[in-house]
């Protein structure tokens, strides 16, 4: 399966979203890369890395679409909540010793493509208008930073 | 088997939902392009797209139908299970080096002209009387 290129169907215009989006799809090639040179090692930390970082924005992107009142937030969690649980298969799998990384890198290019084209596209409207308000109500987006720090900690 | 060009009565007017039902008719159309040029690869691909469709397509729609209260919901799930079930046979039988491209051409075009077109359009009030009330 190929490389992931970032198109403009993917942006959300809200660009704290389409920054984490495209930092996923460069895990995602750094899987082929890794993939490619049958380096173990190297398939095994992407593989933690990629799975670390989704779960934080999941969490920060939850968080957004319910700050929001976004009508889908929990058809939207719901899906994923069952993607976090068809890769913690396949993480559970990948440490029994089997090579699941080329399924992994298939469902994540599959996938993900399709969730943000289309699932995230739909809370753009209601994201953006309530970060309008809040910027506006509180100076210099202060409940940005505080929210980015409390789904990703120290490294953004 | 012929291209098939998604009409505006296969909407249902719920923007997700219709973007994830045309999935369905992607995989149609990709299934029929790996017939003619008999590449078993982007068979097995569409095999794969339409077990992730059925995970976290239906897992997406059914939280929405419990949250609107639709009173058919244990009938819809049910419907969707047997969706799976046969789709997984199917890449079974695929695995073992049995052409089944026929039997899931048919599989996906009953589902998108029968599923979506009766038993999804029964939802709509259900669902659109709930997002009217939700909406912020």
């Amino acid at each position: 399966m190929a490389y992931l290129k970032w198109s403009s169907e993917l942006d959300t215009g809200i660009d704290v979203i389409d920054g984490q989006h495209r930092r996923i799809v460069d895990y995602v090639n750094q899987l082929h890369d890794a993939r490619e040179r049958n380096n173990k090692d190297a398939i095994a930390e992407v593989i933690e890395s990629t799975v670390e970082y989704t779960l934080s924005h999941f969490g920060f992107e939850e968080s957004l679409m319910e700050d929001a009142g976004y009508a889908l937030s929990k058809p939207h969690k719901r899906v994923h909540e069952l993607f976090v649980k068809r890769v913690a298969d396949l993480q559970m799998r990948f440490r029994a010793g089997e090579d699941i990384s080329g399924e992994l890198h298939g469902l994540l290019s599959r996938w993900l493509v399709n969730h943000i084209r289309n699932d995230d596209h739909d809370y753009v409207e209601s994201v953006k208008r309530n970060m309008q308000r809040l910027t506006r109500e509180t100076h210099e987006g202060g409940w940005l930073s505080r929210s980015l720090g409390r789904f990703f900690g120290g490294h953004r | 088997m012929q291209h098939l060009t998604w009409t505006s009565d296969l909407n249902l007017g719920i923007d997700v939902i219709d973007g994830q039902h045309r999935l369905i008719a992607d995989n149609l159309n990709r299934l029929a392009d790996a017939k003619k040029k008999g590449d078993t690869a982007a068979i097995a691909e569409v095999f794969e797209q339409t077990s992730d469709y059925a995970l976290f397509h239906f897992g997406f729609e059914e939280s929405l139908l419990e949250e609107a209260g639709y009173g058919l919901l244990d009938t819809h799930r049910k419907a969707h299970n047997v969706f799976i079930v046969q789709v997984h046979a199917l890449q079974l039988r695929f695995r073992t080096g049995e052409d089944c491209v026929e039997a899931l051409h048919t599989l996906l075009a009953s589902w998108l002209f029968n599923h979506i077109r009766k038993e999804d359009r029964a939802y709509v009030d259900a669902v659109k009387a709930y997002l009217g009330a939700t909406h912020h």
